[in-house]
């Protein structure tokens, strides 16, 4: 399998070329060094999991790929354009965006208002206009509560639209969560444990939104999980960090049988 | 049973969007207004127009500059009193130079000064959060409060150090200094109040708006998803200062006639704090329940005594006035943390499935 080369998997999904390349990636805070060395790629339209266990640095990994961390060593390739030191709303800007561990939505605002929220960059009209809300800009609210509606529908949370995000169950949080990432439009969207702390039940819906997600509009999702059997059966690749280090790169398959890995969560006899 | 919008079929995004979306909301409010171009200039009394209404409205209009900093984007402010002292002063300059230039349009420009001192001092909360910004904003009061007493070209160089209000027409209908009437001064007061929370409105409901909450809610989320701390903090200052320098500038030229720097020390950013922390942070309704509670009660406890014929001198009444306030204050926050606001929405929550809550 060449690298640039696009493929398709055996549940007929194309999967293209290289979307970020993350080259030689080292982070450090004072002492400690968070990823060492690490070099992996993200291709068009597939679902990339990174696993690990606790502490391995998989989400500062995310937080490197959309800018809020920087790496002292390495750098990241994003659509073959090597990626200068930027700011988080910047990486925003280019089409990455994602969902947090602990559910980071806007406590204070609605549901319908938190995945407004995520149109932000999508909303260009003047301060004037805001002003009025009239003309232009409530074309443009309204123009973009429908593209909202339309993801409403889809993660099926309408009955939810009103209400404030706060009062609402986890699962549905991190559905909302999931609906605000949407809303942006990524085309790289990445999801920091999506299914941490949900019942059978809610996973297996949340994995349903995943492949939806995926299959509809082609997004690329990078995720980060811990439950084995969902990414077994979501990811094309997995990536598999240690201590900050990478120990495995390859299907889920490779990944599983690989020694490292099983070493690395099930711990070594010395 | 009457406060319900059942039967009330939306069938457009923006019917549904509406900032009243409910019939009888919208019927209210434009009671309200009735109430307040209507019917309190028929019928009230100089007293009730000049000493109730205009300070509530000015005070109304501080505490919704003072929300859209704190109660939406969750910036602590307390240098507010002084952002007022800015518009009042800068109208005072304005004034001087623009003899002609109609005062209402004079007034509402100073709101801009004031805005640009905002950003300034606005500059801190890039970096700081909390209690910090509480300190860095009370400097900007005591800076300013410096200012206004060490640079006597802001007050003209007189004697007493104070601005006083010169007469000034508009369309022939005097609006300010000592000869304009009640009504006039009131109905500009009005009026600018009006416009601007319907702007206000609408800022928060847009984009802008939503910016600032993201920021209040989740700062961090926030600058993921595209919002530019930057911008949406130093906006907010700006539209806040500027809503408080316009409160100034009415506060001096439209109810007071006169006034020095005592008029904008740190007690007025405290007072307006006050009101926004009872009216409910990030409500808009909630800077009128709060200015009400904070300007209008202490006035009701004072005629109290005198309505019911009891001969309760004057300085009691004041004693008496203090502590009721007082312990209003604390009862209301303990019953409802989030204001009168919040007591205002669960009261509408109610009427609604009323009388039948089951």
């Amino acid at each position: 399998m060449s690298f640039d080369e696009s493929y398709t998997t055996p549940d007929g999904r194309t999967i293209g070329g290289v979307l970020m390349e993350m080259r030689n990636i080292t982070l450090r805070f004072g002492g400690v060094t968070a990823i060492k060395d690490i070099s992996f790629d993200i291709r068009q339209g597939e679902i990339r999991a990174i696993i690990g266990p606790n502490g391995a640095g998989k989400t500062s990994m995310l937080n490197v790929i959309n800018g809020f961390y920087h790496p002292q060593e390495g750098e990241i390739i994003f659509r073959g354009e090597t990626r200068r030191r930027m700011r988080p709303y910047e990486a925003a800007s280019q089409g990455i965006s994602r969902t947090f561990q602990n559910v980071a939505l806007f406590q204070g605002m609605s549901t319908l208002d938190n995945i407004m929220a995520g149109r932000t960059l999508k909303m260009h009209k003047n301060f004037f206009w805001q002003m009025l809300r009239y003309g232009p800009a409530l074309q443009e609210e309204i123009e973009h509560r429908k593209v909202v509606e339309k993801i409403i529908d889809f993660l099926e949370i309408q009955s939810i639209r009103k209400k404030p995000v706060g009062s609402l169950p986890y699962g549905l949080q991190k559905r909302v969560e999931l609906a605000r990432a949407l809303a942006a439009e990524p085309s790289l969207l990445l999801l920091d444990e999506p299914m941490a702390g949900m019942n059978v039940e809610e996973k297996e819906d949340m994995s349903r939104f995943i492949l939806d997600v995926n299959d509809e509009f082609g997004t690329t999702i990078a995720l980060i999980e811990h439950d084995m059997g969902v990414v077994m059966d979501l990811a094309d690749r997995v990536v598999a960090l240690d201590y900050g280090k990478k120990i495995a790169d390859g299907t889920p398959q490779e990944v599983q049988s690989n020694q490292a890995v099983i070493d690395a969560y099930l711990g070594v006899a010395h | 049973m009457f406060y319900r919008e059942a039967g009330q079929y939306k069938t457009s995004y923006k019917e549904d969007s509406a900032i009243f979306p409910i019939l009888q909301d919208r019927i209210a409010i434009w009671f309200y207004l009735a109430v307040a171009f209507v019917i309190i200039p028929l019928f009230g009394s100089e007293f009730l127009i000049n000493s109730v209404m205009i300070p509530f409205l000015v005070f109304a209009l501080a505490t919704i500059g003072l929300n859209i900093l704190t109660g939406y984007t969750g910036q602590i402010s307390l240098g507010h009193g002084a952002f007022m002292g800015v518009g009042a002063y800068s109208t005072y300059k304005l004034v001087t130079y623009f003899p002609d230039t109609n005062v209402v349009v004079l007034i509402l420009l100073s709101g801009f000064f004031s805005a640009a001192v905002g950003m300034v001092f606005g500059l801190p909360s890039l970096k700081i959060k909390g209690f910090y910004l509480v300190v860095t904003t009370l400097a900007a009061q005591f800076f300013l409060e410096w200012a206004f007493i060490r640079i006597p070209w802001l007050y003209n160089y007189n004697d007493s150090g104070a601005i006083e209000v010169p007469q000034r027409e508009v369309f022939n209908i005097i609006v300010t200094g000592p000869d304009a009437s009640v009504l006039s001064r009131y109905f500009v007061v009005l009026s600018i109040v009006v416009v601007m929370t319907w702007i206000a409105s609408n800022i928060i409901h847009g984009r802008i708006g939503r910016s600032w909450m993201m920021i209040r809610d989740m700062d961090i989320a926030a600058e993921l998803i595209g919002v530019r701390p930057l911008f949406a903090k130093l906006s907010s200052f700006a539209v806040s200062s500027f809503y408080a320098g316009v409160a100034g500038a009415l506060m001096v030229f439209l109810w007071l006639g006169a006034a020095e720097v005592e008029s904008f020390d740190v007690n007025v950013s405290f007072q307006i704090l006050f009101m926004v922390i009872i009216g409910g942070l990030g409500s808009l309704v909630g800077s009128f329940l709060g200015a009400a509670f904070i300007w209008i009660l202490p006035i009701v406890i004072r005629a109290v005594p005198r309505i019911m014929g009891m001969d309760i001198n004057a300085s009691t009444v004041e004693q008496l006035n203090f502590m009721i306030v007082g312990a209003l204050i604390v009862l209301f926050l303990i019953i409802e943390p989030h204001g009168l606001a919040r007591m205002w929405a669960i009261l509408k929550q109610k009427l609604r499935v009323w009388p039948f809550p089951y």
